[in-house]
């Protein structure tokens, strides 16, 4: 009998852990909704006692949000589009062939996968200041966030690639196909979910790139919203509700594509980001 | 001329292009400025030679000089403490997670993907959260705390010298636990059921399965978890300046974090490149374990 409750129980003890995990993310919006004095509140309120959602059209506007946030999607799109166009062919490639020279490029996508943002910052910065690019900051920025993800899309992109019958692309080569024709009429339109997926992925994170933009861009018309909100972020910091209202605006979209895609976004991880 | 074209649309060359854009691309701007990090760290970069390929040889003594800084021996020893203790926090509970949600019950697999928001939030936001909660008056945590009678009196965490580094680390356990247990819960998958139904019938009690099953058939996956968990750590910039900067007195300071200071507040990019050359030979270290665990795999 024990047996027929025990996955109920299981249920009940996952959305537990559930609410526990995601409670930072519940405390943001409560918080945005507070009042200036509910905030400091002792013990804290885990309901608002009076919601006052206007706080949202205050920090848009003093934080002028929609600038910050274009520049954001500004430079995550340029991101993601230089990202996909380059790193799709050097996936499919490194999918397709078993050599000694494949094991060499697989090695080196690796290793600059591992690079971190930190070490890159500044050679690049000095780089960029010689050549003069630092003149359009946001192209910059671009460019040095687009070399950070692409090796991370590539991984995740070459298993897309992988489950790809090979069967397919060669009774399409029989039939009097190109390379270049059957790799833009068969082997991409097959793996276009998993290419979307991945690219989702990178501009989810490249919405959220901040060491590079806050190195390279000064003009604060020109920053993107992470900039924006370390602007008002650090130790002395006291404007919570403001805070989290930037924070939950700038987050709550990506949240709402993260939960429509979940099932997709977690398969092409899983089977990618091991191998 | 027409057999070159020819390659390109139909042969050997089709896949050079592919690959090659992507290479090049991925060398100028991952490649070169690396071998250009550990130039500069043996060369005078000042305000006035930053725009000059040439300058000054410097042997050795930015190294020399980094070392004397009086905060060195402090950042190395938060670096570690950063460093073990997110992974050990990352992995223990991403494994126990795993392990949970792979056991059958409704919404298993939705419930766990949910988990994975906090991987795909920008890192300062989860950091802006986590400052607030962590907020030494008025922050959540401590009045849960004081609630559950775990502590006496609110632990200022961002400040207090001794907590400073472990609010970060509790902000990056929360950002990577979900990564750690999805990959986790993949290698737990791959696990065949029915070597757990023979030890079952062999008379292995859980504990035993665990030990005997779980853990050596999951090697190359916990390895390449572990080895993960190392570089993203080692990544972590954006909880620094969104919860402490780096302080109160370098006390939550970890290498990355100082050497975009010393470059881009004290505009000392000789100090910085030097930093990161140090910090890359730890990503090195790693980037071999990850390698060496995912090797098999790379071919298949």
């Amino acid at each position: 009998m024990t047996r027929r409750y025990t996955p109920w129980a299981l249920l009940v003890v996952a959305l537990a852990l559930a609410a526990v995990y995601l409670f930072p993310l519940y405390w943001m919006y409560v918080t945005s909704l507070k009042s200036g004095s509910e905030i400091f509140a002792n013990p804290p309120t885990f309901w608002p006692t009076t919601p006052n959602p206007d706080i949202y059209g205050q920090v848009w506007s003093r934080r002028t949000m929609s600038t910050f946030l274009w520049n954001s999607v500004i430079i995550a799109s340029g991101v993601t589009a230089i990202t996909v166009i380059l790193g799709t062919g050097c996936a499919y490639v490194l999918a397709r062939y078993r050599s000694a020279w494949i094991d060499v490029g697989l090695f080196a996508v690796l290793m600059l996968q591992v690079l971190p943002a930190s070490v890159m910052i500044t050679p690049l910065f000095v780089g960029f200041n010689q050549i003069g690019l630092l003149n359009y900051p946001r192209l910059a920025v671009i460019l040095a966030a687009a070399a950070k993800s692409m090796p991370f899309f590539v991984v995740l992109v070459r298993a897309t690639f992988m489950s790809v019958p090979r069967e397919l692309e060669e009774a399409a080569l029989v039939d009097g196909n190109s390379r270049v024709g059957a790799f833009f009429l068969i082997v991409l339109p097959l793996a276009r979910n998993g290419i979307l997926v991945c690219a989702i992925l990178t501009f989810m994170g490249s919405f959220g790139e901040y060491i590079y933009s806050k190195s390279i861009i000064q003009s604060p018309a020109l920053q993107p919203a992470s900039v924006g909100l370390s602007g008002f972020l650090g130790p002395n910091s006291s404007d919570w509700n403001s805070i989290m209202a930037y924070s939950a605006i700038y987050v709550t979209p990506i949240l709402a594509i993260f939960v429509i895609l979940q099932r997709r976004i977690v398969s092409g991880l899983t089977s990618g980001a091991l191998k | 001329m027409a057999k070159f074209f020819n390659s390109l649309r139909d042969g050997v060359g089709f896949d050079l292009i592919l690959v090659g854009a992507a290479m090049l691309f991925l060398l100028a701007l991952a490649g070169l400025p690396l071998v250009y990090n550990v130039l500069m760290s043996f060369q005078q970069v000042d305000m006035f030679t930053l725009g000059q390929l040439i300058r000054p040889f410097a042997g050795f003594t930015n190294y020399a000089a980094v070392v004397a800084q009086p905060e060195f021996w402090l950042v190395t020893r938060n670096t570690l403490i950063f460093v073990v203790g997110s992974m050990t926090g990352q992995f223990v509970l991403g494994f126990a997670l795993a392990l949970f949600f792979a056991q059958k019950f409704p919404g298993a697999a939705t419930i766990r993907g949910l988990f994975l928001v906090s991987w795909v939030m920008p890192g300062l936001v989860v950091g802006a959260i986590w400052s607030w909660i962590l907020a030494g008056d008025f922050g959540v945590l401590n009045s849960v705390l004081r609630g559950l009678g775990i502590i006496q009196s609110n632990i200022f965490w961002k400040s207090d010298p001794s907590f400073s580094i472990w609010a970060v680390i509790i902000a990056n356990i929360w950002l990577g636990l979900a990564f750690n247990m999805l990959l986790l819960s993949v290698g737990l998958a791959a696990i065949p059921r029915d070597l757990y139904e023979a030890a079952e019938l062999d008379g292995a009690n859980a504990w035993q399965r665990f030990w005997t099953i779980t853990l050596p058939m999951m090697r190359s996956t916990i390895g390449a978890v572990l080895s993960l968990g190392l570089i993203g750590t080692l990544q972590q910039f954006d909880l620094f300046p969104a919860l402490t900067e780096g302080g109160p007195a370098n006390t939550s300071n970890v290498a990355g974090y100082w050497s975009w200071q010393l470059s881009f507040q004290l505009y000392d990019f000789a100090k910085g490149a030097t930093v990161s050359v140090m910090m890359f030979v730890l990503v090195l270290f790693a980037s071999i374990l990850y390698v060496r665990s995912t090797r098999h795999e790379v071919r298949g």
